[in-house]
């Protein structure tokens, strides 16, 4: 992208201007915000909820070893998709694709062990049981959607061809794409903290 | 290189093919905003005339014109198109139009994304209407409080009309939203740094953030209702365990500065008409930038306002009673800013001029029944009352329509090439101005003396019957005042004297381009040194050396977001018909959704798939070379 596409003049001095390659970035940022503002709105509903916590049918906070285990991936494949974005900007763009294709696999690995965790707590609560129940399943299921988009961004991404000599690379959409996906990552942490790990330790502290 | 050439060379760069394929896939702003701005103003007739039948029922005591049934849904559909698919959009088209322009940029900063929130507007402004049209409209108001819009009480389809349709119309808003912040902050002409920008930027801006922050509570919100309706869920009945008020509490958290949205840029439209018809800049520029970014903010912590009458503690009532004065001080900051602009300058009479004059005066009047109802014990007393109804029609009508006619008067002619007659226009405004009053004023007493909102009639005995026949005349001579501009419109069209680049000697950078804008804006990037660029001595196209032109194919120069100092070329995408097809897909899903066909819904998830890879894949053509 080093390829100069315009000189400028500006007050008497020649400026010469690259081509804006963030303009991308910017709108995913902004993509974050407002989904990030969808979060914190279903957080909401879940203590609104939580007002009525003594008509919930169980009183038993939610297993979190699955949780945590599905926290593990997540962070691992985020891990994984950062030091893959660093190896592009040094043009080692084989490895690059491998450590996407890694990052889609353990995307993959944690809806199906997500689908696990769903069957181990549905004998006691599903979605229609309380208003705990919907809005368990409504946060996580969301936040399922999101891993599945992110899944179909970073499988395009992976499928997009090396196009142009101007521009070698897919540089710009894997960045693009990793932002999002380190964002579903991180609201997986804030679901943990908020749903799994905060109930189990207020039954401790009692 | 003769300037001629140039000319030809940027218009075959930037021009939209004419042909069918053209006009479904052009990404030019300027159509866009244009086609916003047509597609509005239809909604606004169709809730108009939804009003006016309302008023027809209401004109005496005891009639029996509307079964209260479709009484219920005339008046949900008439909130929900004014305030949805009217409001907000008008002020979008303006802005999709103007902005480009008045920052010198040669268009917005996400062109197809722009098209695609335009189809994506008219799809679902589509799918809304398809209820009415099966006899089956929804019908629990613009706000559809909870548990009167759940399953039990509201069985047919009409709700998940209003649900599905809003979701839809969110994702449109919001990708709107991310494109006017992105222009704005990116696409500045060279030196317009942001204590120079037009206030229309700042009021958009302003309330791009605010969709960003407030539209998920709705989104959220419609999904939990039709979760609760067709799901089984319990997150809104009392039955399981959940919270009928969270319906409310969410709907208003989106729904105060969803109030700003449509208010706030119409207040950016008079800030920029009343410096230019007083001939003088803006006095106070940056305290009406700032207080128009600080309603936006304090936006956000009003919404309470709306439930007094739920039964909180006294401690939020209070915080919120408080929130929502404090921010009638940012607006009236605004309103004596035009007030001394106009006290120091040299008064232009035009048509858009008494439109923004007419609108300062009905929304001063607005602002301060908004105060009485910032007022606990008053909001008790005329809650759910007629005197509600006067308050936000006097806001919403004075702080929205006055500005948008006044806007129509002052940008037609960029617009259209043409001017609109003046003689036709002041009587329009008269009719419309007087209707109002005459219409709306009345209101407060009605509401004051006991009249409930969304009933579909009331006794005789109540003694309202000739203040209710006022009323209806009223809006009747508003409909009048607003045919009038039409048919205003329509002959200016065929015999308005050309308009020419500035007829009204204005200040800011639209006023520099031919009437109607060329394809690519002004030939040269313009340059600006100072808040009013026309009126100084600067020549903003002055660039002997062309290097201002960029003719390599679509591109325009990125700023710094403060000091406007060019950095970068942005490349801009050629026409695509993806943006439609993508709205299409999301309309199948939405669509099939609303009739529970769940394999449709699924085809429609791929189909958006399928649609978004289509628009995203790389083309070569679109390389900077």
């Amino acid at each position: 992208m080093s390829t100069t596409v315009n000189v400028f003049h500006n007050t008497g001095e020649r400026v010469v201007l690259p081509l804006d390659v963030n303009r991308g970035a910017m709108a995913m940022w902004m993509v974050i915000a407002t989904e990030a503002s969808l979060f914190i709105t279903l957080f909401c509903a879940y203590f609104l909820e939580g007002n009525n916590k003594n008509r919930w049918l169980i009183d038993q906070p939610p297993k979190f070893t699955y949780a945590l285990i599905l926290l593990a991936i997540l962070v691992g494949s985020s891990i994984v998709l950062h030091w893959g974005e660093k190896q592009l900007k040094l043009g080692r763009y084989g490895v690059a694709r491998i450590a996407l294709a890694v990052t889609v696999l353990m995307g993959l690995g944690f809806l199906t062990l997500q689908s696990f965790e769903y069957l181990s707590h549905w004998k006691s609560l599903a979605p229609y049981s309380d208003s705990y129940g919907a809005v368990f399943y409504t946060i996580t299921t969301f936040h399922a959607a999101h891993v599945i988009v992110g899944l179909l961004i970073l499988g395009y991404v992976l499928c997009l061809p090396r196009y142009a000599p101007a521009c070698e690379s897919p540089y710009r959409p894997y960045h693009v794409a990793s932002l999002y996906w380190h964002f579903v990552d991180v609201v997986w942490l804030f679901i943990v903290v908020i749903l799994y790990l905060i109930p189990n330790g207020v039954v401790y502290v009692h | 290189m003769t300037t001629a050439t140039v000319e030809q060379r940027l218009t075959e760069i930037w021009e939209t093919p004419k042909s069918v394929w053209g006009w479904f896939a052009s990404v030019d702003h300027k159509e866009i905003g244009r086609r916003y701005l047509v597609t509005a103003f239809i909604l606004l007739a169709i809730g108009g005339i939804e009003a006016l039948i309302m008023r027809l029922q209401l004109a005496r005591p005891d009639q029996a014109l509307l079964p209260p049934e479709m009484y219920d849904q005339l008046f949900t559909m008439h909130g929900v198109t004014m305030i949805f698919w009217y409001a907000s959009p008008i002020l979008s088209g303006f802005s999709n139009y103007l902005i480009p322009l008045m920052i010198g940029a040669r268009d917005m900063a996400y062109p197809r994304l722009n098209a695609f929130s335009y189809w994506s507007f008219l799809l679902s402004a589509i799918l809304l209407y398809i209820g009415p049209c099966m006899g089956q409209a929804p019908h629990g108001g613009w706000f559809a409080y909870v548990p009167f819009t759940n399953i039990q009480y509201s069985p047919d389809r009409g709700m998940d009309f209003y649900a599905l349709a809003l979701i839809f119309l969110t994702i449109s808003t919001t990708v709107g939203a991310i494109n006017f912040i992105t222009t704005i902050l990116r696409l500045r002409a060279p030196g317009m740094s942001i204590s120079k920008m037009p206030m229309l930027c700042y009021s958009t801006g302003t309330i791009s953030a605010a969709i960003l922050f407030a539209l998920p509570a709705l989104t959220v919100d419609c999904v939990f209702l039709e979760l609760d309706r067709h799901w089984g869920t319990h997150l809104f009945k009392v039955i399981g365990g959940g919270n009928v008020l969270m319906w409310q509490q969410l709907f208003w958290f989106f729904g105060h500065p969803w109030v700003y949205v449509i208010f706030i840029p119409a207040m950016g439209i008079l800030s920029m008409i009343i410096p230019v018809f007083s001939r003088r800049p803006l006095v106070g520029y940056p305290y009406v930038a700032i207080s128009t970014v600080l309603t936006g903010v304090v936006g956000f912590s009003v919404w309470l306002h709306h439930m007094f009458a739920v039964g909180m503690s006294d401690m939020s009532m209070s915080i919120f009673s408080a929130g929502s004065m404090l921010v009638s001080i940012f607006t009236i900051v605004q309103v004596f800013a035009w007030v001394a602009t106009i006290w120091k300058g040299r008064l232009v009479m035009t048509t858009a001029m008494y439109f923004a004059l007419g609108s300062i005066a009905c929304l001063v009047i607005g602002g301060l029944s908004g105060v009485y109802t910032a007022i606990i014990p008053v909001d008790w007393q005329v809650h759910d009352t007629y005197f509600v109804v006067a308050h936000i029609h006097y806001v919403l009508i004075g702080a929205n329509v006055f500005p948008v006619f006044a806007g129509f008067y002052y940008w037609l002619p960029k617009i259209t090439g043409r001017m609109m007659d003046e003689r036709i226009g002041k009587w329009s405004f008269w009719i419309m101005f007087l209707g109002f009053n005459v219409g709306f004023f009345p209101m407060h007493l009605l509401g004051l003396g006991g009249m409930p909102r969304r009933v579909y009639t009331y006794s005789a005995a109540l003694g309202l019957g000739a203040t209710n026949t006022l009323v209806t005349v009223g809006a009747f001579v508003l409909g009048v005042g607003i045919l009038v501009s039409i048919v205003n419109l329509f002959v200016s069209l065929q015999h308005g004297r050309v308009a020419g680049k500035n007829p009204w000697n204005a200040d800011t950078l639209e006023w520099d381009t031919e009437s109607p804008p060329a394809p690519y804006g002004s030939v040269h990037i313009p340059t600006v040194v100072s808040r009013n660029p026309l009126w100084d001595d600067h020549d903003e196209e002055h660039d002997p050396d062309g290097s201002r032109i960029f003719d390599n194919g679509r591109q325009t120069p990125s700023t710094t977001w403060l000091d406007a100092t060019p950095y970068a070329i942005s490349q801009m995408p050629m026409e695509s018909i993806a943006p439609l097809l993508l709205a299409i897909a999301l309309f199948i899903f939405f669509g099939a959704m609303v009739f529970e066909m769940l394999w449709l819904a699924l085809a429609g998830l791929i189909l958006t798939f399928a649609a978004s890879c289509f628009w995203l894949w790389p083309r070569p053509e679109e390389q900077p070379v």
